[in-house]
């Protein structure tokens, strides 16, 4: 018989996904057979030696990309500048989360629960928050997804894509049911995420069905030629852009489809959290990105007013919601909402200009939320995290340094400069009134200043209203959070002030191979 | 001239009719005929004359039984789910009838002038079939059980899932390997791949063995057989219905011939697989060895037809036997056998034979394949050696009824009271005069 | 190929449900109708049945997890067949292949099995 032709593959520039994929497997079986006191360190140092490989050769890779050798395993999977980029960010971003994943020292057995399926408020439930170790199922967990993000913001065809996808997601549904406090809250999290998120994943995949309804190939290469020529039903490429957008928007969490957010920000254990917020964002975006300039890159009339449309939205829902809200937690939920809007717009300014501005966004965001998790996962007394807006009444007479903190995060997602914040807010408007979108820019710039009012307000709360019964202690952090805050906090200054070198590598990376 | 893929698809209609009746009627015939011989081969075993008054042999003894349930009362309880109830037992029939389609009885024959295989027909994934129509018939019985609105049958319809699925997975991994070896998933084929034999000297006697898979794959064989009785839900693997627990199972509020279907499907099912294992493992049509030294017609015409039946029979007397001489398992250990044996044993000698047919076409030297046997040695020792958790150590028994609280077994308290059943005193309190 | 080869399974399913159908709905007006109320009742071998809530109730979680466990394998199964179909065609490529793919599964497994989840008391 025939042999058959393989197809062929780069496996170096692979290696990223698959060095995080091999980790992931090792931690299962990890799970099945070591110990359960010895499984959380052991855990930890593998995913970040995992990560650590996986940084390497991408950083490796990216001193040899080159366009014609991008495209690898069999067409599905390109390696440009921009997946390469976006690759690095969400391992970095990826590292620093699972830091806060790891701590065991503010909470008897860490931030997870060992059992999730106990039923809440049995004995056995009681039993299990306060005496048992946490699973540590969740390093593998995290790296699943974060090896789907890598191959999500990499994908080279609509299928790929959706694998990615669901690769990426299923382990954060679990991860959100995991919480050791408040298992309600995080059961209902995961399960409203779940559903939402199999909602949003039949829209992609309808969508991927109409656009191979009308390109008869669901790599974008072809789909970009199929739509320059114009012929074949247009409607059906319309139809299924519409519906992959709504997939995608799902996940950057854009308004209208945002209304998961709170609910699973506020549920889901804080550092997984922190790790949706930042990592799940950024491959959102890239896949998003990848979409819409690279494979309906002709479409740009026609698209552009509806997501100007959302991202006008998104701005103004998050902003405005942002300041009715009383839950810390809640409140970043919905200051994320408002971000991913900005980032909207900068997605819409299009041209390069507007895509380094999108790069620099994510990852200056990102550290900066990540912070503010971790920061929100040191107050806490005896229930665990206290996040309700009032208890955190005074905490600048209690604990300066962390009240201190907190404040310059809120002013970095103010957008106040010397801040990240400023810097990529400034970057992307920037973008949007060179791309002619000035009237997205003035939205932006009037929801910014209603979003600077929840923000402040904190800010008052805290250092101007005198400390109560009531007021938690700030727990001393061990390292792991401390570093996790300590990088976060001081990426948030670094970009800020010096934000040269991270535009540069924004501006090289911003151009995707097709 | 044997039939391939190629030559289905070309019949008449009236040939179809012809075949999809005659398939019908087979089924039928041998669901009657194969419940007369299960009670006679048990009554036989336990030295007893069995069914003796219908007919020679009492072999209209099922027809007359068949009939009775027709006449009888069709109950649908209160509390069951109409539509649901109705729709179950048609379920579980279209299925097994239909998984039926693709089983070859025989080459080419001519049926008034027209030459067609024997065959209803056949598809590049004819096996695909049979499986797909075990696993639709697993909705038969769970909703079933769910809709008859009472404890047993919900039960059992659970077990019964829940045991049909993990033994379907047993199952379709245990026919891997027959389609590595024919390198195709249709049935024709599959029984034309198993036509050619090998060569063998015994004892100075020169003659030919049949290629059949049960000689070369013996293990799949063997996971194949167990899994099908666990598949049909046959002792001893009837846990769906174990009557000392279940009473029916599933079907405990069917009555009448809604009762009568599930009982012909589940005869059906065992036909079968019965059929199945003739087809893939067992030389399908084909008569075996000695036969064939009488000439080339025994392959030919109507013949096989004969063949096909008396190995099927066999098949069926197999279960009967298994069911006359085996008791019924504990659920735990069936799950576990299922689970914990069958499953990672197929997956294993599904690699052992990968391995060992890809030495075979890249024609490996000598030390390479040393190389590999040994690796995979070394691995297949690795995980049956691996240490397990140590079972807690067993305290001899006076230790342990020590251990147990004032009052267990074997000491009833000695003030022990037995609560009066909440019946009892709802019909004493109605009884009692009005004050 | 052409599909007129599978015309003939639907044939044979449609005579197969026609004969399903008709026995089912021919069953209440064959048998004879004596009605008793205790008759409709669910059956639970002679005592008073135990109320059910609609919809059959809430059952061990264990059967969902062998639910779950069958999907993971019968997906296997399905990559399975078609591999082994073409086993002769795809050389050692494809034998390390299966091998990595089923080593993939088999982690799941272990774990499953370490954890207990095919313990059944």
């Amino acid at each position: 018989m025939d042999k058959l032709k393989l197809p062929d593959m780069d496996y170096v520039a692979l290696l990223p996904m698959l060095a995080l994929f091999v980790a992931a497997c090792l931690g299962v079986i990890i799970e099945a057979l070591v110990p359960r006191r010895f499984r959380n360190i052991i855990q930890l140092v593998l995913s970040i030696v995992a990560l650590a490989v996986a940084m390497f050769f991408v950083v490796k890779q990216s001193g040899e990309v080159v366009a014609s050798k991008a495209l690898t395993a069999g067409g599905a999977i390109m390696i440009d500048h921009a997946a390469l980029f976006l690759q690095g960010a969400l391992i970095v971003l990826g590292f620093v989360a699972l830091l806060l994943f790891g701590e065991r020292s503010l909470e008897f057995g860490g931030p997870f629960v060992a059992q999730a399926a106990v039923t809440v408020g049995s004995e056995r439930d009681r039993e299990q928050t306060g005496r048992e170790l946490g699973s540590t199922e969740t390093f593998p967990l995290a790296l699943f997804s974060l090896s789907g993000m890598l191959l999500f913001v990499s994908a080279n065809d609509l299928l790929t894509m959706f694998v990615a996808l669901e690769v990426f997601s299923l382990p954060l549904y679990l991860l959100c049911a995991l919480a050791r406090r408040k298992r309600l809250l995080s059961q209902e999290s995961a399960l409203k995420y779940f559903l939402l998120g199999a909602y949003a994943s039949a829209f992609f995949l309808f969508g991927v069905a109409m656009v191979y309804g009308f390109a008869k190939a669901v790599d974008f290469k072809a789909i970009h030629a199929e739509a320059l020529l114009g012929e074949g039903n247009s409607l059906l490429l319309i139809i299924g852009l519409a519906l992959l957008a709504i997939g995608l928007l799902f996940k950057v969490a854009a308004a209208p489809f945002h209304v998961w957010t709170p609910d699973v920000y506020q549920g889901a254990p804080t550092p997984v959290t922190a790790f949706m917020a930042s990592c799940t964002k950024v491959a959102a975006f890239g896949g998003l990105l990848r979409v819409l300039y690279v494979g309906f890159d002709g479409l740009g009339w026609q698209f552009t007013p509806v997501l100007g449309a959302i991202a006008a939205l998104t701005v103004l829902v998050g902003s405005i919601l942002a300041v009715t809200q009383t839950d810390l937690k809640r409140l970043l939920a919905y200051s994320s909402v408002a971000n991913a809007g900005y980032i909207l717009i900068g997605v819409i300014a299009g041209q390069q200009l507007g895509l380094t501005s999108v790069l620099f966004y994510l990852v200056a965001y990102g550290f900066t939320v990540i912070a503010a998790f971790a920061l929100i996962s040191l107050v806490r007394d005896a229930d665990g995290e206290a996040t309700h807006l009032s208890r955190w009444a005074g905490l600048g007479a209690r604990s300066p340094l962390y009240a201190g903190i907190f404040t310059f995060i809120l002013l970095a997602f103010a957008g106040i400069p010397l801040t990240s914040g400023f810097i990529a807010k400034l970057s992307v408007f920037g973008a949007a009134i060179d791309g002619g979108q000035t009237w997205l820019v003035i939205i932006g710039v009037i929801t910014s200043i209603i979003l600077a009012f929840p923000y402040l307000r904190v800010v008052v709360m805290m250092w101007l209203s005198e400390p109560g019964e009531s007021t938690p202690s700030v727990s001393i952090p061990g390292g792991l959070t401390s570093t996790a805050l300590g990088i976060g906090t001081l990426a948030t200054l670094v970009f800020g002030v010096v934000p040269g070198p991270l535009l540069d590598l924004a501006e090289k990376a911003s151009s995707f191979v097709r | 001239m044997n039939p391939t893929l190629a030559d289905f698809g070309h019949d008449n209609g009236w040939i179809v009719a012809l075949k999809v009746v005659g398939v019908f009627v087979f089924l039928v015939v041998m669901t009657l005929f194969t419940i007369w011989y299960e009670r006679k081969v048990v009554a036989r075993m336990q030295v007893r004359p069995g069914p003796n008054r219908h007919g020679p042999f009492g072999l209209l003894q099922s027809l007359a039984d068949g009939l009775k349930l027709a006449f009888k009362e069709d109950i649908m309880p209160l509390k069951a789910d109409r539509v649901v109830f109705f729709l179950a037992p048609v379920i579980s029939t279209v299925c097994a009838f239909t998984a039926f389609a693709i089983i070859p009885f025989g080459p080419f024959v001519s049926i008034f002038g027209q030459k067609t295989p024997l065959q209803l027909t056949d598809i590049p994934v004819a096996v695909l079939l049979v499986l797909a129509c075990s696993g639709l018939g697993i909705y038969g019985i769970v909703l079933s059980g769910w809709a008859s609105g009472s404890t047993y049958p919900l039960l059992g319809g659970l077990r019964s899932s829940a045991q049909m699925i993990s033994y379907e997975v047993a199952m379709g991994l245990s026919i891997v390997a027959v389609f590595m070896m024919a390198g195709t998933m249709s049935t024709s084929e599959i029984v034309n791949a198993q036509a050619k034999g090998g060569q063998g000297e015994l004892f100075g006697f020169e003659f030919t063995y049949p290629g059949w898979y049960v000689l070369l794959l013996l293990p799949s064989f063997v996971i194949y057989a167990i899994s099908a009785v666990g598949e049909t839900n046959r002792a001893p693997f009837d846990l769906p219905e174990a009557e000392s627990e279940l009473v029916g199972g599933f079907h405990t509020e069917y009555s009448s011939l809604k009762f009568a279907l599930f009982f012909l499907a589940e005869y059906i099912n065992m036909v079968t697989v019965s059929a199945l294992a003739t087809t893939l493992f067992l030389g399908g049509w084909r008569a075996p060895w000695p036969i064939t030294q009488l000439g080339p017609w025994v392959n030919q015409g109507w013949w096989p037809l004969l063949w096909f039946t008396i190995k099927l029979l066999i098949l069926l007397f197999v279960f009967v036997w298994l069911r006359g001489t085996l008791p019924r398992l504990r659920y735990d250990q069936f799950m576990r056998f299922g689970w914990k044996v069958l499953i990672p044993a197929s997956l294993i000698w599904i690699l052992a034979l990968a391995g060992f047919k890809t030495m075979n076409n890249e024609n490996l030297p000598g030390w390479q394949r040393g190389l590999w046997i040994g690796g995979f040695a070394v691995i297949l020792l690795a995980i049956l050696l691996w240490p397990r958790k140590r079972p807690a150590p067993k305290l001899p028994l006076e230790e342990e009824v020590a251990q147990r609280p004032e009052g267990s077994f074997p000491l009833p308290p000695i003030d022990l009271q037995v609560p009066v059943s909440p019946r009892a005193k709802r019909i004493t309190a109605d009884r009692e005069p009005v004050q | 190929m052409s599909l007129s080869a599978y015309v003939p399974i639907v044939w044979l399913l449609a005579l197969a449900a026609a004969f399903g159908l008709f026995s089912v709905g021919i069953a209440p007006f064959v048998g004879p109708r004596r009605f008793n109320r205790a008759k409709l009742e669910a059956y639970e071998c002679g005592i008073e049945p135990t109320p059910q809530p609609i919809g059959g109730g809430r059952f061990p979680v264990k059967f969902y997890l062998t639910a779950m466990l069958f999907i993971i394998f019968d997906i296997e199964i399905i990559f399975l067949y078609p591999w082994a179909v073409s086993f002769d065609m795809l050389g050692v490529f494809g034998f390390f292949e299966m091998v990595i793919f089923i080593i993939t599964v088999a982690i799941a497994y272990a774990y499953v099995w370490r954890r207990g989840g095919l313990e059944w008391d």
